[in-house]
């Protein structure tokens, strides 16, 4: 800590109590979308049907058209308030990873691995954004088309994983900060956390299958 | 006969001009109940007289003799050498002003630190020496002293990861600190004039959630549960102002 030798000191105001509250806020909605956005994609293994009568759904409503653009405002918001913890400086940088190297400790790493996953997803989630949403309507046999053509198909393979980590993590991260995860329940919950992952995970994978074998 | 124990130790004498920061090694045998205060006691005495490293009451209480060990800042004084595998590796903690090898200046970051969150009642009330002190339900007093335990050796401030980034953060420990004076109805402060001190990204919105303060505490504070606390009334404290009411 800095020795504070400043005589007049300034009231310190609300703004980084209010960043706080924006960059848990958008993260919560984030991921309550990350999760919907899931279940709508994986609605394909239901057969192909299901994926289009959902997604024209979305677009008769305007959901898609409307809360599309939003979402990605709210990726950007949340990534530049995030962003205002991020270790950018050198010497920050090569101060933190020898700190996790040298800590051994679970939860430093989980927060390298969630800062290292949103700058991936910054960029992959906005091409990803980009490109469906320039072509819509949505379809079952469009996204398989996609797929299929073996460079999306690599490119959801880094995509998949890397949300569903920062996600995961940052849902566990919100509570422990915001003292909704407490020292009596937090192994539960982190088990708990793992365990979600690992089934967004997954049934991400068998959807990315279900593409790749559905006729185009 | 006992392990053979094997420490690497840094080494490092800021005010020696010749002096470079290097790792020296030592052995020991591992006798019945070592601790680490009683290895680096030996290494000392018996191997060299030069090392450098604190030590005050040897029963976890004074919180001088805090260091790195194996990657994690623990107390010396507490640690038995049998909970260690017998390659043994002590730095100095981060963070803190570097007196040399081993020890480390917590007092001045102390000082400061105790000085800018005002760490004491803040009552305007001056003290009778005749009267009997004001009572106060037990239930309270115990949730008190629960915070009041922390010994200031700085394993909370070392392990933190923004702490180690941003030298502005005030740490976990001085996070306390306030939760404790708030718990007390003999300070007078009101959440206005805690949020002065906290509600920034120096205070409580600077901390990640990392959790190392609390899996690292060797006086097993409840911290997260307090960073926690702290967190939401804080927020609560600036949304309150932001539309005046309460």
């Amino acid at each position: 800590m800095a020795i504070d030798t400043t005589i007049y000191v300034r009231s310190p105001g609300v703004g980084s109590a209010l960043f706080d509250w924006i960059q848990m806020l958008t993260g919560v909605g984030l991921i309550t979308f990350m999760w919907s956005h899931m279940i709508l994609v994986a609605s394909v293994n239901l057969g192909a049907g299901a994926m289009d009568t959902l997604a024209h759904f979305l677009e008769a409503t305007y959901m898609a058209q409307v809360g599309g653009p939003l979402i990605g405002a709210t990726f950007l918001l949340h990534f530049i308030l995030a962003a205002r913890k991020v270790p950018f400086r050198a010497e920050q940088q090569s101060t933190i990873w020898k700190h996790a190297r040298t800590l051994h400790h679970l939860d430093t790493w989980l927060w390298l691995i969630q800062a290292g996953t949103a700058m991936v997803i910054l960029i992959m989630g906005s091409i990803h954004m980009w490109t469906v949403l320039t072509d819509l309507p949505i379809t079952a046999a469009k996204s398989a088309a996609r797929i299929q053509g073996g460079f999306w198909l690599v490119f959801y393979l880094i995509l998949l994983p890397m949300v569903e980590l920062h996600v995961g993590i940052g849902f566990y991260r919100i509570g422990v900060k915001w003292g909704f995860i407490k020292r009596s329940n937090r192994k539960g919950l982190k088990r708990f956390e793992n365990i979600l992952t690992g089934i967004f995970i997954l049934i991400g994978l068998i959807t990315l299958i279900r593409f790749m074998t559905l006729p185009v | 006969m006992g392990r053979k124990l094997k420490f690497n130790i840094f080494r490092y004498n800021p005010l020696d001009s010749n002096s470079v920061p290097h790792t020296d090694t030592f052995h020991l045998e591992e006798t019945d109940s070592m601790t680490l205060f009683i290895a680096l006691t030996r290494i000392r005495e018996e191997q060299d007289p030069s090392l450098q490293f604190d030590f005050c009451c040897r029963a976890g209480i004074c919180g001088s003799c805090a260091m790195v060990i194996n990657g994690r800042p623990d107390l010396a004084c507490k640690t038995l050498t049998k909970e260690l595998p017998t390659e043994i590796t002590l730095m100095p903690l981060p963070v803190f002003k570097l007196i040399g090898d081993l020890s480390v200046d917590t007092g001045t970051w102390f000082r400061a630190m105790n000085e800018k969150v005002g760490s004491w009642i803040h009552t305007d009330k001056t003290m009778d020496p005749n009267v009997e002190e004001e009572r106060m339900d037990n239930s309270l007093a115990e949730e008190i002293y629960e915070l009041e335990r922390c010994v200031e050796c700085g394993c909370c401030v070392a392990s933190c990861g923004t702490a180690n980034m941003r030298e502005d953060f005030i740490g976990a420990v001085a996070l306390n600190r306030i939760a404790r004076f708030m718990l007390d109805p003999r300070d007078q402060r009101k959440e206005r004039e805690y949020f002065e001190v906290i509600g920034t990204d120096e205070g409580i919105f600077g901390c990640m959630g990392l959790l190392a303060c609390e899996d690292v505490c060797p006086k097993d504070l409840p911290l997260q549960d307090q960073l926690g606390i702290l967190r939401r009334k804080m927020g609560w404290s600036a949304v309150k102002h932001l539309f005046r009411f309460g």
